[in-house]
């Protein structure tokens, strides 16, 4: 087992990270009135973990007892029935799914079959819980019309169904959900206690870290806790016991955007964006989301950048972060920022050295 | 006399009467014409002719008729001579041969207004190897010897010289002549005009008759009736004449053969237009083209002498070939190209033109597979016994039109072509001639193609084509030259009385793309509006201009390919807008606005603009990024009308990287390819996903895995510092190490798969003992796997592979075991384990030699070769390669090859721990080489799938006893 699994907090007193946060749902559950609940945050910081733990805390070790159920619902659209599938991961007493891996069809997912588990009291009425939960994974990515039929189910079935949603970015959750729930935010880590979490595993694996090496790693996660702990235990394979120099694998992908960074700075030429763009698909092919390829890669040009046009650049990668999330093609946008990337370098290059 | 040229059609005379046949054909009419307006001329001139063509031939000896008749040919003015004088036709040999000819036969007193005709002949021919340098209409004429030029034709009005010719002196003979006679002639030629009519002939309509049939549209009216008259492309015309022509040994079968080889193999020769005969209606041509045969005819006598020896042997050559072809290669001529070039006319003239009579199923009719199978086998095989008894062809027009149910016709044929495909036994009873054909039934299969099938289509690349485009010929029409199409219409505006001058022809021509039905069209509705037609005309709006639809290849190449516009019209709006005007129905019209933009974005940066500073770069993935938003937003809010704003994106990537040189256009792959490819990658990751244990997956998403996990993943598993040994072996801490890979593997439900071995050459080496590469399944190294990019993870060592398989399975093996009794499996591994105990002597050897292979995993661990071990071991690892192999090679069955050999290293590694680290060592007692012969032993314990830790090797039950 992974160490970022093996060390996963199981209950909200074991929580490293955000132990005042852990402190207050402990609190809200204790006192049995538990609200709907919105957990936003960046990836890697432990909204998963939390509420995994804020489960344990509401149903004891019970809830950590699931199964997966692969089911196939027939919903009546109107004049046509459609076929979904839908897995969900569910215990005595909540069932957990995404419902947005339904595509453009999430909005029947959450018409038909939330509203139908929402609908269910849970049988066992001798339990002083009364309720269910439901766990929502990524509803930033439901559609709009699915998160307006979300928020209807949200106040009808409040008696006995709770509702946990959790996704990264709370601005693409409509302004209705978001009044209806307690917004938790979880912020990414703070390196401090990156660093602290990684000595606590060392100090459990037994292991020496020398002094500083943690801090790098940290530095090198990206504030991104699991990043962190995938990279300790990685460098933990590849050499124990650790030196203060010891090189710290990359992210294969991350070096491939610095590898493309370092093609668009060498040269400025259409051909040059042909062979980028080649490079950009190998990325899009392999899964890699293009906001994040678009990030680095200003991360990465950035850093190579004269102080002088950094602004600029900036505001260009913000313009075409921004038309590819209203469009469909991402590679468009991507490969226009980089034209006009090259564009703005090159004239700086000829303004400055002739 | 005619019945002799009939029956002896040398390729010569062919070729000589389709150059003349259709001025034949006119006179014909012209005589029709004149029979019914008799105020014109007395039927007396008309009666005269027929009665020197046709009875005489029996009573009158063929050499002297011969003279006779052409004599009083050449003195009876009208026929050839006017005939000519219609359209004269001036070729340098034929009329070489024609006057060395004349004054054999005919009398010397012709009239010296005969003669002077002929000299005009002479000076006005206009002859040329291009037909682009004639101006005015032309038509090709190939000479015997294969030379092949064009020739102005020139047409006359002919009314003019009838009336000055002079004919009382023959219309009182005539007149001397019994009324029954006349009268009988008069019913054959009314028969003949029957027949003529039902069978659809070659009849030239071109006379002047628009004043009389003012509604007719033009288009049907000026439509090509004969071969010659066609304004596509002459080599589409011959290769489909060709085509055709090649069914004829199985469609007239051999009684005609003699025929139609002669044809064939003078459209070999000369690769010309032949007119042939129509072989069924032999008839037709008797009867009516008495006049040209005389011509033909004397035209052969001259010139048999020299061309009988040549042309013989060819003949011979193309007989002895055509006795063993059956129907073409390819069964169905596919014509494709865009509206209006003339592909449904040419399928018909060239059908009829074959003999054939035309069916033809269009869009307009039924088209579902049940009632057009019926349709094409009544075609391919039936006959009809009603008045037409030409075989038949089927035309298949607009097939490409067939959608859903329409698809019906693309299947039949496909079905019947590859019926066909197999020998067929059918092809004999159709290679019978026509009348036995019409008496006796088809005995052939029931779905075989015996009959040419011509499908027309406008866009070749239609889906529902696909599987048609393999089988068929296919044959792309192209546009006529602009010069050729002005021709024709300004023929077409003379006959009609409208006033049109070249260049507004020439703009209308352009405007429409040569698309002569348009082009007639709007000549048309012109005319009624006004008289004179001029440019203006068609540059305004008054002009509608058609929808085109053209190929996506076709809009990519218009977008990036600026035309080079004159200066007049670069300097004036109009220019400009009409351009506009232009590019926008292209791309609005082909419709899939999404694939254009598709091909932009894939071929602009292969363009070869001028751009220093990127800035037209930007510019047009900037027009991109607007395409794909109003794209987004149009599919989002479902508002539709905004679409007539896309296609702007286009035109203004058009205006800023058009050039001038022509575009080398890729079909857009990648993003349908990047579409598919990351679909697979999801779905891997998906199931990934869900066979991970909940317990870890629930805190993952499919994303983050890429994002975070697999590149330390990839190292985590592949750590430098195990070393390939068996577990036990391995100190406290090493054994930490593996058993926490172990289970890090277990629970991301990662595994090693035995794959192909030629899929890596690396482990191609090193895989020479086994024949097996391993890799992780799932195969989450691909995620990593960029193009042009080498991570440095490190590679285990096959071995170690094969470890941690091992290891793994025990895994899950043992976490079965602890969730279920595993009494059962545990007792299994028992016994087994103590059945080996007993004969620890015969497997020291085996043991060492797993060791030995382990220390060399050790020292060598990438490659895997055995020769470098010392010379002292090397005949011991050999037989212990020979035995394992042994081994191997019977535990094949069992399909897990490498399992035994680990499972016996790991059980030997136990005694290894007891037995001192010496066994290393090569000291070898002879007596261990002898054990060795027992592991070949025959009998072999099996065990079932799964796990053991036991030895399979061969077991005598008397070693158990002893």
């Amino acid at each position: 087992m992974l160490w970022v699994d093996k060390y996963r907090p199981k209950t909200l007193d074991q929580v490293m990270v955000h132990t005042d946060i852990a402190h207050n749902l402990k609190k809200l559950v204790t006192e049995q009135d538990s609200p709907h609940l919105l957990f936003y945050g960046p990836s890697g910081s432990g909204k998963k973990t939390l509420i995994m733990a804020l489960l344990r805390q509401m149903f004891g070790p019970g809830a950590e007892k699931v199964k997966v159920e692969n089911r196939t619902w027939k919903i009546d659209a109107g004049s046509r029935s459609l076929d979904l599938e839908l897995t969900t991961l569910s215990s005595a007493n909540h069932i957990e799914m995404s419902p947005s891996d339904a595509g453009f069809q999430d909005r029947y997912i959450v018409q038909e079959v939330i509203k139908e588990m929402a609908k269910n009291r849970p049988i066992d009425t001798k339990g002083k819980k009364g309720f269910k939960v439901l766990v929502l994974n990524d509803v930033d990515k439901l559609s709009r019309e699915a998160q307006h039929s979300l928020r209807r189910t949200m106040e009808k079935y409040s008696a006995y169904c709770r509702l946990i949603l959790c996704c990264n970015s709370s601005s693409r959750v409509t302004e209705a959900i978001r009044s209806r729930c307690l917004n938790v935010r979880i912020n990414a880590p703070s390196e401090e206690q990156i660093v602290q979490v990684l000595e606590f595993i060392g100090k459990k694996e037994g292991l020496q870290l020398p002094p500083g090496f943690a801090a790098r790693i940290a530095e090198k996660s990206n504030r991104n806790l699991r990043r962190a702990i995938l990279s300790f235990e990685t460098c933990r394979v590849l050499q124990y016991p650790f030196t203060n120099k010891q090189a710290i694998p990359p992210m294969d992908w991350e070096e491939y955007i610095s590898e493309i960074a370092s093609d668009i700075m060498k040269e400025q030429s259409p051909k040059r964006l042909f062979q980028v763009r080649g490079k950009l698909y190998e990325l899009l092919i392999n899964c890699i989301p293009p906001e994040i390829i678009l990030k680095r890669l200003l991360y990465e040009l950035l850093r190579k950048l004269d102080a002088e046009l950094k602004h600029e650049v900036c505001h260009w990668a913000a313009y075409y972060e921004y038309r590819m999330r209203l469009g469909q093609k991402a590679i468009f946008h991507i490969e226009a920022f980089v034209a006009k990337f090259m564009s703005i370098y090159k004239s700086f290059l000829i303004a400055t050295f002739g | 006399m005619d019945d002799m040229d009939m029956d002896i059609p040398l390729p010569e005379e062919l070729e000589f009467l389709e150059s003349n046949s259709h001025f034949a054909e006119q006179e014909q009419e012209e005589e029709d014409h004149h029979y019914y307006f008799p105020d014109l001329d007395p039927a007396a001139e008309f009666l005269e002719s027929n009665s020197q063509q046709s009875p005489s031939p029996q009573d009158l000896a063929v050499p002297s008729a011969e003279p006779e008749f052409n004599g009083h040919k050449r003195s009876r003015p009208p026929s050839p001579e006017e005939k000519r004088a219609k359209v004269r036709v001036a070729v340098e040999e034929d009329f070489a041969v024609a006057d060395e000819d004349w004054p054999r036969y005919s009398p010397p007193p012709a009239p010296p207004e005969q003669a002077m005709e002929e000299m005009m002949f002479e000076k006005e021919k206009t002859l040329s190897r291009f037909a682009s340098e004639i101006d005015g209409e032309c038509m090709p004429i190939t000479a015997p010897s294969g030379n092949r030029v064009y020739a102005k034709l020139n047409r006359f009005q002919g009314e003019e010289r009838v009336t000055k010719l002079d004919y009382n002196g023959y219309s009182a003979e005539l007149s001397s002549e019994p009324v029954n006679v006349i009268l009988e002639r008069l019913e054959q030629e009314a028969f003949a005009k029957a027949l003529e009519a039902s069978s659809e002939g070659q009849s030239v309509l071109d006379i002047p008759e628009a004043q009389t049939v003012h509604e007719r549209l033009w288009v049907d009216k000026y439509a090509p009736k004969s071969f010659t008259e066609l304004l596509s492309d002459e080599q589409t015309n011959r290769e489909v004449l060709l085509w055709l022509k090649q069914w004829d040994s199985i469609v007239f079968g051999s009684e005609i053969r003699s025929t139609s080889d002669d044809v064939l193999s003078s459209l070999k020769r000369h690769s010309s237009i032949v007119h042939n005969q129509k072989p069924l209606n032999s008839k037709f041509p008797r009867m009516n083209g008495g006049p040209k045969w005389s011509n033909g005819r004397r035209y052969i006598n001259a010139r048999s002498m020299d061309e009988s020896g040549s042309s013989k042997s060819i003949q011979d050559v193309w007989n002895a070939k055509s006795r063993n072809i059956g129907p073409p290669e390819q069964k169905i001529l596919l014509l494709c190209g865009s509206p209006g070039l003339g592909k449904t006319t040419l399928a018909h003239v060239a059908a009829r033109h074959c003999g054939y009579h035309v069916v033809e199923v269009n869009a307009s009719d039924d088209r579902s597979t049940a009632s057009i199978e019926a349709k094409i086998l009544d075609v391919v095989q039936m006959n009809s016994v009603l008045s037409d008894s030409r075989p038949k062809c089927l035309v298949v027009d607009e097939i490409d039109g067939a959608l859903g149910d329409g698809k019906g016709a693309v299947e039949v044929l496909l079905k019947m072509i590859s019926s066909e495909r197999k020998p067929d036994a059918g092809k004999q009873s159709f290679g019978k001639g026509q009348q036995e054909r019409k008496s006796s039934k088809k005995g052939s299969k029931a779905a075989s193609l015996s009959r040419p099938v011509i499908c027309i289509c406008n866009d070749l690349y239609a889906p529902a084509l696909r599987p048609l485009r393999q089988v068929a010929k296919v044959h792309i029409f192209v546009q006529p030259t602009v010069s050729r199409v002005v021709n024709r219409l300004t023929y077409i505006c003379n006959k009609e009385g409208m006033k049109a001058s070249a260049i507004a022809l020439t703009a209308l021509a352009e405007y429409t793309e040569c698309d002569i039905r348009s082009c007639l069209n709007t000549l048309q509705f012109l005319s009624k509006k006004n008289e004179a037609l001029n440019v203006f005309d068609i540059g305004s709006q008054v002009v509608g201009q058609k929808d085109t639809s053209k190929n996506v290849l076709d809009v990519w190449k218009e977008i990036f390919h600026k035309r080079r516009t004159k200066k007049t019209e670069r300097k004036s709006h109009r220019g400009k807008s009409f351009e506009f005007d232009s590019l926008y129905s292209l791309v609005s019209n082909r419709g899939d606005s999404n694939l254009i933009l598709d091909g932009i974005h894939e071929n602009v940066l292969q363009l070869n603009y001028h751009d220093p500073v990127m800035q037209k770069t930007v510019k047009c993935f900037d027009n991109l990024g607007v395409y794909d938003l109003m794209h987004q937003y149009i599919m989002h809010t479902q508002q539709m009308p905004l679409y007539v704003y896309l296609p702007l994106v286009a035109i203004t990537v058009h205006h800023i990287v058009s050039q001038v040189q022509k575009p080398n256009i890729e079909w857009p792959k990648s993003h349908q390819r990047y579409r598919t490819m990351m679909m697979e990658k999801m779905d891997i990751l998906n199931t990934w996903h869900h066979k991970i244990p909940p317990y870890i997956a629930r805190n993952l998403s499919a994303s983050s895995f890429v994002e975070d996990l697999i590149s330390p993943l990839l190292h985590i598993l592949s750590p430098p510092t195990v070393r390939p040994v068996a577990f036990q072996l391995l100190s406290d801490k090493e054994q930490n190490d593996l058993a926490q890979l172990v289970s890090t593997m277990v629970s991301y439900t990662i595994t090693y798969k035995t794959l192909k071995s030629d899929i890596l050459p690396q482990t191609q080496r090193c895989e020479v003992a086994d024949g097996l590469a391993l890799s992780l399944v799932p195969p989450i190294s691909d995620f990593i796997n960029f193009k042009d990019y080498t991570s440095n993870h490190y590679v285990l060592s096959v071995a170690m592979k094969q470890v941690l398989v091992h290891e793994v399975e025990k895994h899950k093996i043992l976490q079965v075991g602890n969730d279920k009794a595993g009494a059962f499996t545990n007792g299994g591994h028992e016994v087994i384990e103590t059945g080996t105990n007993n004969i620890p002597l015969a497997n020291t050897s085996h043991a060492t030699a797993v060791d030995l292979k382990i220390n060399e995993n050790q020292a060598n661990v990438l490659s895997w070769q055995l020769n470098a071990n010392p010379t002292t071991v090397s005949p011991n690892l050999d037989s212990n390669k020979i035995s394992r192999a042994a081994d191997c090679g019977k535990l094949l069955n069992m399909g897990n090859m490498k399992k035994p050999s680990r499972s016996s290293s790991s059980f030997f590694d136990r005694f290894k721990k007891v037995n001192a680290k010496g066994l290393q060592s090569n000291d070898r007692s002879p007596q261990e080489e002898a054990t060795l012969e027992k592991d070949r032993y025959p009998l072999l314990f099996k065990f079932n799938e799964g796990f053991t830790n036991a030895v399979k090797r061969p077991v005598r039950i008397r070693e158990f006893l002893s």
